[in-house]
C-alpha cells in the first residue's frame, strides 16, 4: 500500500518537473533554424498586406524560408517580438516610431522624422529602417460627406465649434498614443460630446449607423472610398508623418545581407492612392491578402 | 471546414495542455496546503491575484519572456487554471468529514494513506468540478491567443471581425462554444466513471 502511494507522488513530481523544464526550455529557446526568416505584421489590412508582400519578395528572390506571423495584436506586440528576436522584420511607420515608441515631440518634416528614428533605432534597439514604401498613412479624422456639408467642415479646426454635439469613435491604440486622442484634443482645443472605443474593423459601420459622428481614420483606408467619408485637413499639422518602411533586426541583415537589397525593391513603389486601392481590394472587394499582394508584385515587375 | 477542424483541434490541445499542467502542479499543491495550513492563505491570495490580471495584459507580459506563439498562451492558461484547481483541491480535501479521518487513523493508516485512500476519493467530485471550470475558462481565454501569434479558433474570430465577415466570426465562435460544452460534458462523464459508487450515493444522501 505504502509503495503505491509513494509511486503516485513520484509520478506527479516527475510530470510537473518535466512540464516545468519544457516550459523553461521553450522560453529560453528561440534558436531559429538556419535559413528561416520570420515576418510579422500588425493587425490591420494594410500592414498585413505589406508583411505578405515582403514575405513573397523574400521567397521569390532567395532560398530562404519565410515564416509568417501576420495579424499580431498591435505595434507593441510586434516591436517587442522584434527586439526579442521572435520576428526578423515587420513594416512600421516613422510617425509611430517617433511618438509612440521613442516618445518624442512630433517632427513634421518627413526626412527629418525618418533620420531621427533611424539613428535612435540603430543605437538603442539595433534595428534598421529600410527604404520607405512611398505612402504617408497618417492618422486623420474623417466624417461622412453629408456631415461635412452640414457643418461646413474642411479642416480639423472647423470641428471646434461643433465637437460638443459629436461623438468620436476610435480604436484603442488611438486613445492610448500621445500622437492620438490626447494630443489632438490639446492641439485643437476640441471637446467632443463623448467618445467611444471600438475595434478598427467596426469603426466604419459605426459611423454609417450614426452611432458615432466622426472617427479616426488612416489616410489609406480602403473604406474611405466605400463609406463616402471625407478626410478633414490637419491644418495645425498635429499628426506626424507616417511613412511606412520595413523595420529589420540588424543581426538578421548581417546574417542575410541580401535581404536589404530585396526589400528595398519596394522603395517608393506605393503612393497613397495605390495603397488605398490595395486596401480597398481586401477590405471591400473581399479578395485574399496573398492574392492581392501577389498581383501587385507581378504588376510592378518585382516578381515573375 | 478542414481549417475549422484543424483550428479546433489546436484550440483544444492548447487548452488541455495548459489545464493539465495546472492540474499536475495544482493538485499536489492543494494537497500540500492541507498539510501546511499556514501556506494556504498566501498561496490562495497569489492565485486570486493572478486571476484578476486581464488576459490580454497577461499575454502581453508573458510574451516578453516566452515569445510569440503557443508557449505564451499555454503558460497563461496554466496560470489562470491554478485558482480553480488549487482551491477546489484544498477545500475538497478539507471538506471530508472528520469522523472518516478518525476512522482511518483508527485503522492505522499513515498520513499518505489517509490522503490517497480516504480524502482524495471523497474530494474527487469537488476536484473534478475545479478541473471543469478551469478547462471551460481556458477554452474561452484561448481565443485571445491569436493576438500574440498563437493558434486556435481565435484566428477566425479575429480575422472575421477585422474583415467584417460575420460568417467567419461564427465559424470561430460556434466551434469554441461547442468545445466548451463538449469538454464539460466529457468531464462530467469522467466524474461518473471515477467516483466509486458507494461514495456517489453517500454524496446524495448527505445533502
Amino acid at each position: 500500500m505504502r509503495q503505491k502511494c509513494k509511486r503516485v507522488w513520484k509520478l506527479i513530481a516527475l510530470v510537473t518537473g518535466i512540464a516545468m523544464l519544457l516550459l523553461v526550455a521553450a522560453g529560453c529557446g528561440g534558436t531559429r533554424a538556419n535559413g528561416v526568416v520570420v515576418v510579422g505584421s500588425k493587425d490591420f489590412t494594410e500592414n498585413i498586406l505589406l508583411g505578405e508582400m515582403m514575405a513573397q519578395l523574400i521567397e521569390a528572390h532567395t532560398d530562404l524560408k519565410v515564416e509568417r506571423k501576420l495579424n499580431l495584436g498591435g505595434t507593441l506586440v510586434n516591436f517587442n517580438a522584434l527586439k526579442k528576436g521572435d520576428l526578423d522584420l515587420y513594416a512600421d511607420y516613422t510617425g509611430t516610431g517617433l511618438v509612440a515608441i521613442l516618445k518624442r515631440e512630433v517632427i513634421n518634416d518627413p526626412q527629418k522624422a525618418y533620420d531621427t528614428v533611424q539613428k535612435a533605432y540603430n543605437e538603442q534597439f539595433k534595428l534598421k529602417w529600410l527604404q520607405p514604401f512611398g505612402f504617408n498613412n497618417t492618422y486623420t479624422l474623417a466624417v461622412p460627406e453629408e456631415v461635412a456639408e452640414q457643418y461646413n467642415l474642411q479642416k480639423i479646426s472647423d470641428l471646434k465649434s461643433v465637437a460638443g454635439e459629436m461623438v468620436l469613435g476610435a480604436e484603442q491604440e488611438f486613445f492610448n498614443r500621445p500622437d492620438g486622442y490626447d494630443g489632438l484634443i490639446a492641439t485643437y482645443g476640441l471637446n467632443f460630446k463623448s467618445t467611444k472605443q471600438m475595434e478598427t474593423g467596426l469603426k466604419y459601420e459605426a459611423v454609417r449607423n450614426k452611432m458615432v459622428d466622426v472617427i479616426d481614420a488612416f489616410a489609406t483606408d480602403g473604406q474611405l472610398i466605400t463609406y463616402k467619408l471625407k478626410i478633414l485637413e490637419d491644418d495645425k499639422q498635429f499628426f506626424p508623418p507616417y511613412f511606412a518602411a520595413p523595420l529589420v533586426r540588424m543581426d538578421t541583415l548581417e546574417k542575410y545581407p541580401q535581404l536589404e537589397e530585396i526589400l528595398n525593391k519596394l522603395a517608393g513603389q506605393l503612393n497613397d492612392d495605390e495603397m488605398r486601392q490595395l486596401n480597398y481590394q481586401v477590405d471591400e472587394e473581399k479578395k485574399e491578402v496573398a492574392q492581392v499582394a501577389r498581383d501587385f508584385l507581378l504588376k510592378k515587375g518585382l516578381i515573375d | 471546414m478542414d481549417r475549422v477542424l484543424a483550428l479546433s483541434w489546436q484550440h483544444l490541445s492548447l487548452s488541455v495542455i495548459g489545464v493539465a499542467l495546472a492540474a499536475a502542479g495544482g493538485i499536489p499543491l492543494g494537497i500540500l496546503l492541507t498539510r501546511y495550513r499556514w501556506l494556504a492563505k498566501p498561496v490562495m491570495a497569489a492565485t486570486e491575484v493572478i486571476q484578476t490580471i486581464p488576459s490580454l495584459a497577461m499575454l502581453a507580459l508573458l510574451m516578453m519572456l516566452f515569445g510569440l506563439g503557443d508557449t505564451t498562451l499555454v503558460v497563461s492558461l496554466f496560470l489562470y487554471s491554478l485558482l480553480p484547481i488549487v482551491r477546489n483541491t484544498y477545500t475538497g480535501l478539507l471538506g471530508v468529514e472528520p469522523g472518516l479521518l478518525e476512522a482511518g487513523k483508527g485503522m492505522g493508516m499513515t498520513r499518505s494513506q489517509l490522503i490517497w485512500l480516504v480524502q482524495v476519493p471523497i474530494a474527487l467530485p469537488v476536484i473534478l468540478a475545479g478541473l471543469r471550470v478551469a478547462l471551460v475558462t481556458a477554452i474561452g481565454i484561448a481565443t485571445i491567443g491569436v493576438l500574440i501569434g498563437a493558434g486556435g479558433l481565435g484566428t477566425l474570430i479575429w480575422r472575421g471581425i477585422q474583415t467584417r465577415n460575420n460568417t467567419m466570426v461564427l465559424m470561430g465562435a460556434v466551434p469554441a462554444a461547442l468545445l466548451a460544452i463538449l469538454t464539460d460534458a466529457g468531464l462530467a462523464l469522467l466524474e461518473q466513471a471515477l467516483v466509486p459508487r458507494g461514495l456517489k450515493k453517500k454524496a446524495v444522501s448527505a445533502l
